[in-house]
């Protein structure tokens, strides 16, 4: 099973980033979650990162995009560096309700695929 | 009471006369006496009124998981009103305020020079600003984000009119101005302080079954008065605004934005140097702006100007788009627009059938300013209810004694305060 993002049902309220943080270390904040949000502020371009076992996965509002390990982020930007370093996302496998990013989102954005 | 699960505990006092900055426990017994956001700000205004204080403030829910927990409140003496107003921000900026390690920040007496402040790991710095002082908004932002390194940082900044202390002017949250009708920009500018900057990478403890609490409240409000609706369109056709206005809204508009954790999207990304459905990244620079003020939008469609690109020379400029409106130009602006109150005019009193008219309006956005929940939310979503707020303040920060009857009087007495 994978996360999938359809972007352009995201409205970038990030709620999920922070749900993810909460399945990880029982906190609210963003930087330990496997999701990132990514952001050109003036241009409103926005979409969701997911960091993978193996791969990180793109989803963009042009498509999804799957890169491997030392492919190019192309137009990722400065903010999406830290999701290198991240938890790879589980799809929350130890919660019986499903994953807690899933739950979270008002806005049907993510789903589990596979 | 356990406040880690809602707070930092961590008020800072910036002193502009001293350009010194010091800390001070929020303690629980602020806490039980205001709850947060303008409950708090309101006591401290009082404490330290003799020295012009501007407040920034987190609620009890920002930065939760509590649906529309995104908002923060500013708070001061309004130059146009004489009387304490609340305004609130939101974004992402009163969550990442809140991530930085501090709840609310007192800035007190004025710079004799432009400064900046910059919140981040739990650190303050007051770092000049002349570089940026008489620059506008957009350039001041991209050139504090270039300056600390990092384009995810948040801001309340000003422009040039707020530098004049001009009563038109408004502070800004990051590009896009803010539900500023009262000039507390300008409060900004006579403390010549350009810019709050803004890096939170903190957390915050969570109470057990918080989450799940909050996840079923989200589906409740999903599935209420705002199913079926859709972006600042159907709000404004809601509120009665002009149809020319929102056919021209409707045209250019590129994508709904939410607050940090909002289930409306209430804010309309706006394009007019470019296609409103291009979506690749690779387009126009700056291809327009984003609109939360509806009214201000409809004014200056009203003014006969071109309301997308107008809305930017306001927001460059740092002016109230109604007061540009009225003066029927975007730049030079020195009156205000009427529209000055305790709690922010930008807010409609009834959407999608709520209002119950003026007290029940002023109580739900005491309410807001006080919990940190999205002023407009609050409005347009019955569901949640004042018990279902003591319930959440009861479980969030496992204090079991917290009641209606507290809620209401905190609320009230916030009212008091600004009236």
């Amino acid at each position: 099973m994978d996360l999938k993002v359809d972007a352009r049902k995201c409205t970038g309220c990030r709620i999920c980033e922070f749900a993810c943080n909460y399945h990880q270390d029982e906190t609210i904040s963003s930087i330990g979650s496997s999701l990132m949000f990514y952001f050109e502020e003036k241009k409103n371009y926005y979409g969701m990162m997911v960091k993978r076992a193996k791969t990180l996965y793109l989803g963009r509002p042009e498509g999804e995009q799957l890169l491997k390990p030392g492919e190019q982020i192309e137009g990722a930007g400065a903010s999406a560096k830290p999701i290198l370093l991240r938890v790879a996302c589980d799809c929350c496998e130890d919660e019986d309700d499903g994953p807690l990013c899933v739950r979270a989102c008002p806005y049907g954005v993510l789903s589990l695929e596979g | 009471m356990e406040l880690m699960n809602n707070y930092k505990e961590t008020i800072l006092i910036v002193d502009l006369d001293a350009k010194q900055c010091d800390t001070e426990s929020l303690s629980e017994d602020m806490v039980a006496a205001g709850l947060g956001g303008a409950g708090i700000t309101a006591a401290l205004y009082e404490r330290y009124k003799d020295r012009d204080p501007l407040i920034i403030g987190t609620g009890f829910f920002t930065g939760t998981f509590m649906p529309g927990g995104c908002a923060g409140v500013v708070s001061a003496k309004s130059p146009v009103s004489g009387k304490l107003c609340h305004v609130p921000f939101g974004g992402y900026a009163a969550v990442e305020l809140k991530l930085t390690g501090f709840d609310f920040v007192v800035v007190l007496g004025s710079s004799d020079s432009p400064v900046r402040l910059w919140l981040h790991d739990g650190l303050s710095d007051i770092d000049d600003a002349s570089d940026i002082w008489g620059k506008d908004v957009w350039d001041s932002v991209d050139k504090i984000r270039e300056a600390y390194g990092d384009e995810m940082i948040q801001l309340l900044v000003i422009g040039p009119s707020a530098e004049a202390q001009s009563k038109a002017a408004q502070f800004s949250v990051n590009y896009w101005g803010s539900f500023d009708k009262a000039a507390l920009g300008a409060v900004f500018g006579a403390k010549k302080l350009k810019a709050i900057a803004l890096r939170g990478l903190d957390s915050l403890d969570v109470a057990e079954g918080f989450f799940g609490a909050c996840v079923d409240l989200k589906n409740a409000i999903c599935s209420g008065a705002i199913s079926g609706k859709s972006g600042l369109k159907d709000i404004a056709r809601d509120i009665g605004i002009d149809a020319g206005a929102i056919e021209k809204l409707a045209s250019m508009t590129h994508r709904n934005n939410a607050a940090y954790n909002c289930p409306y999207a209430a804010a309309a990304f706006v394009k007019y140097n470019e296609a409103p459905s291009a979506m690749d990244m690779k387009g126009h620079p700056a291809p327009g702006c984003l609109i939360t003020d509806i009214r201000g939008f409809a004014a200056l469609h009203g003014a006969g100007l071109d309301a997308g690109q107008a809305m930017e020379q306001c927001f460059r400029q740092g002016i109230e788009p109604e007061a540009a409106a009225k003066a029927g130009k975007t730049e030079g602006v020195s009156a205000d627009a009427g529209k000055a109150a305790a709690f922010s005019t930008a807010v409609p009193a009834s959407i999608f059938g709520s209002g119950q008219g003026d007290a029940w309006w002023q109580k739900r956005q005491a309410l807001a300013a006080v919990l940190g929940i999205d002023p407009m939310l609050m409005v347009m979503a019955p569901e949640i209810t004042e018990e279902k707020i003591v319930a959440l303040v009861q479980m969030s920060a496992e204090w079991d004694e917290f009641s209606a009857d507290e809620l209401n009087r905190i609320a009230a007495d916030v009212i008091a305060k600004s009236a």
